[in-house]
């Protein structure tokens, strides 16, 4: 009996043991090509800028300085986060209806249709982008047929707007997915109890089922923010040279200025800005849906 | 309150006909139970009168109103889910009050309403805990609370005991009842379980492959089955082939296999008619070989018995009567026969019930 209790015992210390073993790999990885590079971007953004070299190995803290005392870094830097919000709240909009009919589809349409959803992740970003601004540049094809039909010529590219396209349309699969996994976890019966209890569709809806679901909007806006803050090839190629984002002038600031301090000053600070919203939003979804976690 | 009629329903899946031309009528303050095994369409019915499927053919009605093409919003059903589909992030209040605030009622009504069904059910103590933290039988009842708080005008209940286990499930069948009873609310019972139809119900609409079979009260349809299926569905019983050779009354005498044997059947079984011989295996006695000698108008057999079952309070024979016929009898455990112990069986002609139609 003893002897059956130590072996009881014994067996979630190994299993603990050869867990740990198991994520060695993935952890080395993270911490060789992702903590250790960000550590050294965190120390270069200490370090002195100078013209002859990348940078100097004297601390200061002037790059911090210039950055948050000039006005044009907030500038980028609230441009970014709306484009990274509307981004996110169109994606979700959007998004949603298609990850109900995903979730709730039969077995083997939901296959197909996974397939279809995750379509825009098939193709390479650059191709994929070529491709809209065939489609939405001031002599493409969309304004081509508005100018058909008499209408006025839209501009749909190197602004806002063409970022915020390509932008959703990349990232919509996350979102889709990522909802779709939250509503397929809600028994189709709850709904069908609010119906009969006198809730109509619309009603069913918001009491019912956007509430359950909304671990998974969570998580979908969580995702696509991240995403669409940090994105590079897309609002430069479909915003052209007037959209102007953190990812863009940190670059910008590294290749062109030759600053490597001030972009990884500026690089680190937008970190440490999309943290902080994040906290702040799980914190503030997390004491609406406490109840249900 | 209303009563429910169904008229000539019919739901097909393509080209599979789930509920088949299915008409009945439910009393006011009728508790019925729509018995049948799984996937017979007795689930695809009640959503039909809920209104989440949509009939191929044929008319809902509830009062008098026909509700076939309504949303559910509009049809005001209560209804309880096998799973009770209670919302998990809703407390046990929230839940209750649901219906209450679609329909607009003010926060004090509701509030008094409230507390009165959860008393009423017996979770009084309980409204701030959500469904979680329940037990199965106290999600059962703020289902049940639920669903009846909004006074439907009908009550339809699926599989509502399915999850419970059995010493709970016979508590929560008096529960229902009485409940029912309180409210005098019309109720349609879906279940496969025939004890629970049969205990339940004051009537029983057997439905088999999306066909009504038979729609009685239980006594009847546990006695006088009227199809051969109806009789192997509900309770245990022995089905002897044969053929009708004479018949007086309702009083009939069938040849088979084993022999001429006396019973009963209904009107339209006439001579020379291919029948099944129904017995139940607590109406057949079982007693040492030339005991007795039987009744007037018994029937008498010889056999051997082939296994013996123990039940607690019963034993649980096999018993060969020859002609490839294996009898299943029921009796008590005064007197014990073994395995291979030559026996006589007796059955009264009055418990042998005759169905149309032959073997299979």
């Amino acid at each position: 009996m003893q002897a059956a209790v130590g072996a009881v015992r014994a067996r979630p210390g190994i299993r603990v043991s050869g867990q740990a073993l198991l994520i060695t790999p993935a952890l080395g990885l993270l911490l060789g090509f992702f903590v250790l590079p960000y550590l050294n971007l965190l120390l270069i953004s200490f370090f002195t800028k100078s013209p002859e070299a990348p940078y100097l190995r004297v601390l200061t803290l002037v790059n911090y300085e210039r950055l948050a005392s000039d006005p044009f870094t907030w500038g980028v830097v609230w441009r970014t986060l709306w484009l990274g919000a509307v981004t996110t709240a169109v994606s979700l909009v959007l998004a949603y209806p298609i990850a109900y009919h995903l979730a709730r589809a039969r077995r083997h349409l939901r296959g197909m249709l996974m397939v279809l959803v995750v379509s825009p992740l098939l193709v390479g970003v650059l191709i994929r982008t070529y491709g809209w601004i065939i489609l939405l540049q001031d002599t493409g094809l969309i304004n081509q047929l508005l100018q058909a039909w008499g209408l006025r010529k839209l501009a749909l590219m190197y602004n806002q707007t063409g970022a915020l396209i390509g932008l959703v349309h990349v990232f919509i699969p996350f979102m889709v997915l990522s909802l779709a996994a939250a509503i397929q976890g809600i028994d189709p019966e709850l709904e069908m109890e609010a119906r009969s209890l006198g809730a109509g569709t619309w009603r069913t809806f918001w009491r019912v089922t956007f509430p359950l679901s909304l671990h998974g909007v969570v998580a979908g806006t969580v995702l696509v923010f991240v995403l669409a803050v940090s994105s590079y090839v897309i609002p430069s190629l479909l915003g052209g040279f007037t959209v102007l984002t953190v990812p863009i002038l940190v670059v910008r600031t590294i290749t062109e200025l030759f600053n490597w301090p001030g972009g990884s000053a500026f690089a680190i600070l937008f970190f440490v800005i999309t943290l902080a919203l994040l906290w702040l939003y799980l914190r503030a979804v997390g004491r609406v849906t406490r109840p249900v976690t | 309150m209303a009563e429910i009629s169904l008229r000539g329903l019919t739901k097909r899946f393509g080209t599979t006909v789930a509920v088949n031309d299915l008409t009945l009528t439910l009393a006011s303050g009728e508790l019925v139970a729509l018995l049948g095994p799984s996937g017979c369409g007795k689930t695809t019915t009640l959503r039909m009168i809920a209104g989440f499927e949509e009939p191929t053919q044929g008319r809902v009605l509830l009062g008098d109103l026909d509700v076939t093409e309504a949303p559910p919003e509009k049809r005001n059903c209560g209804m309880v889910f096998q799973n009770y589909a209670l919302f998990p992030h809703l407390t046990v209040h929230q839940n209750v009050a649901f219906g209450l605030q679609m329909r607009g009622v003010d926060r004090a009504e509701l509030d008094r309403r409230v507390a009165e069904i959860l008393d009423k059910v017996g979770l009084g103590e309980l409204g701030r805990r959500y469904p979680r933290q329940l037990s199965g039988g106290q999600q059962q009842r703020t289902a049940l609370a639920r669903a009846l708080v909004i006074n439907p005008s009908v009550l339809l209940l699926d599989e509502p005991l399915a999850n419970l286990d059995a010493k709970l499930r016979e508590e929560m069948r008096f529960f229902i009842r009485s409940l029912q009873r309180e409210f005098h609310i019309t109720t349609l019972y879906v279940t496969h379980d025939q004890a629970e139809a049969l205990v339940l119900a004051d009537r029983v609409a057997v439905i088999m492959d999306g066909v009504l079979q038979q729609f009685d009260a239980p006594e009847i349809v546990y006695r006088r089955p009227q199809t051969v299926p109806v009789a192997s569905f509900i309770g245990l019983t022995n089905l002897i082939p044969g053929r009708v050779a004479a018949r007086s009354g309702e009083r009939l005498v069938l040849e088979t296999p084993v022999g001429p044997l006396h019973g009963c059947g209904p009107a339209g079984l006439n001579d020379g008619m291919d029948a099944m011989l129904s017995i139940r295996p607590e109406n057949i006695e079982i007693a040492q070989r030339d005991l007795a000698a039987p009744v007037d108008g018994g029937n008498r057999l010889r056999g051997v018995v082939r296994e013996r079952t123990f039940l607690g309070s019963l034993f649980d024979y096999r018993v060969d009567i020859g002609g490839g016929t294996v009898l299943r009898i029921q009796g008590g455990v005064n007197t014990v026969h073994r395995v291979a112990d030559e026996v006589t069986v007796f059955f009264d002609a009055a418990a042998g019930w005759a169905l149309p139609g032959g073997r299979g």
